[in-house]
């Protein structure tokens, strides 16, 4: 990996179209401002992750899998002082048919 | 109320004001921004968020502090914004949002993505998938540890 060392308010140039800029350096996160094509996807690493995630999460679960994780559920849903307020936003949420 | 046939649970109908709605969709499925909470008893606390624009298309999820109970919130300042909240504070789980963590279910075990949950406000139903990189939380996060955990 190329390492750079860059003061705030310095750019990077990638190929001809893709320019990075050192936006603002606090203590413990860097401001970064990119500039490039339209059709260039720029994400954060994180929020591929996430996208990579939700196509792996995107199933409804088997009936039998779905059984072995609330009997898992079920004393660890015993531990919890079920905070009364957190009752009320099941309901809320509910769209029962 | 309106009904739609979703392959995972048959014909389903739901209440118009129930529908929680995604501006931006969600991560990996930016044009799906209409879910709505289904329920049932027999697999309580579970809630699947059911898209209503992909019949096939639903996610399996736990209200997050069944999966943590000391979990917090981090929600970014874009997210805010989208949830229509002040910048200045975070939201409450409970009281100002409905948090729910996504469940992956893979053979090596399940887990939780914690480093986004999915956080709507309750009083106006706006919903983003809130990706927390500060938050230090996993993406994976263990559902059951020391059972045969992933990763």
């Amino acid at each position: 990996m190329l390492i750079m060392s860059r003061r705030q308010g310095e750019t990077i140039l990638i190929g001809n179209d893709i320019e990075i800029v050192i936006a603002h350096i606090g203590r413990s996160r860097v401001k970064v401002g990119i500039r490039a094509p339209r059709e260039m996807a720029v994400l954060a690493q994180e929020v591929k992750m996430v996208s990579e995630e939700n196509h792996a999460a995107a199933q409804a679960p088997s009936p039998a899998i779905l059984a072995e994780i609330l009997s898992q559920l079920v004393p660890a849903a015993h531990t919890l002082s079920a905070p009364s307020d957190e009752g009320s936003v099941r309901q809320e949420a509910g769209a029962e048919n | 109320m309106p009904e739609i046939e979703t392959t995972n649970f048959g014909t389903i109908s739901y209440a118009p004001e129930s529908i929680f709605e995604f501006p931006n969709g969600l991560p990996g499925f930016d044009e799906r921004r209409r879910f709505v909470p289904v329920q049932k008893p027999q697999t309580a606390p579970i809630v699947f968020l059911q898209s209503l624009e992909d019949p096939a298309l639903c996610f399996t999820t736990l209200p997050i502090w069944v999966v943590d109970p000391q979990y917090r919130l981090h929600v970014t300042g874009p997210d805010l914004e989208i949830l229509d909240f002040p910048a200045n504070r975070q939201p409450r789980i409970g009281s100002d949002v409905l948090c729910l963590a996504v469940l992956s279910i893979r053979p090596s075990g399940t887990t939780a993505n914690l480093l986004a949950p999915v956080v709507v406000n309750l009083k106006n139903y706006q919903a983003v998938q809130a990706v927390s990189p500060e938050s230090g939380y996993s993406h994976q996060h263990p559902l059951f540890p020391g059972r045969g955990a992933a990763c």
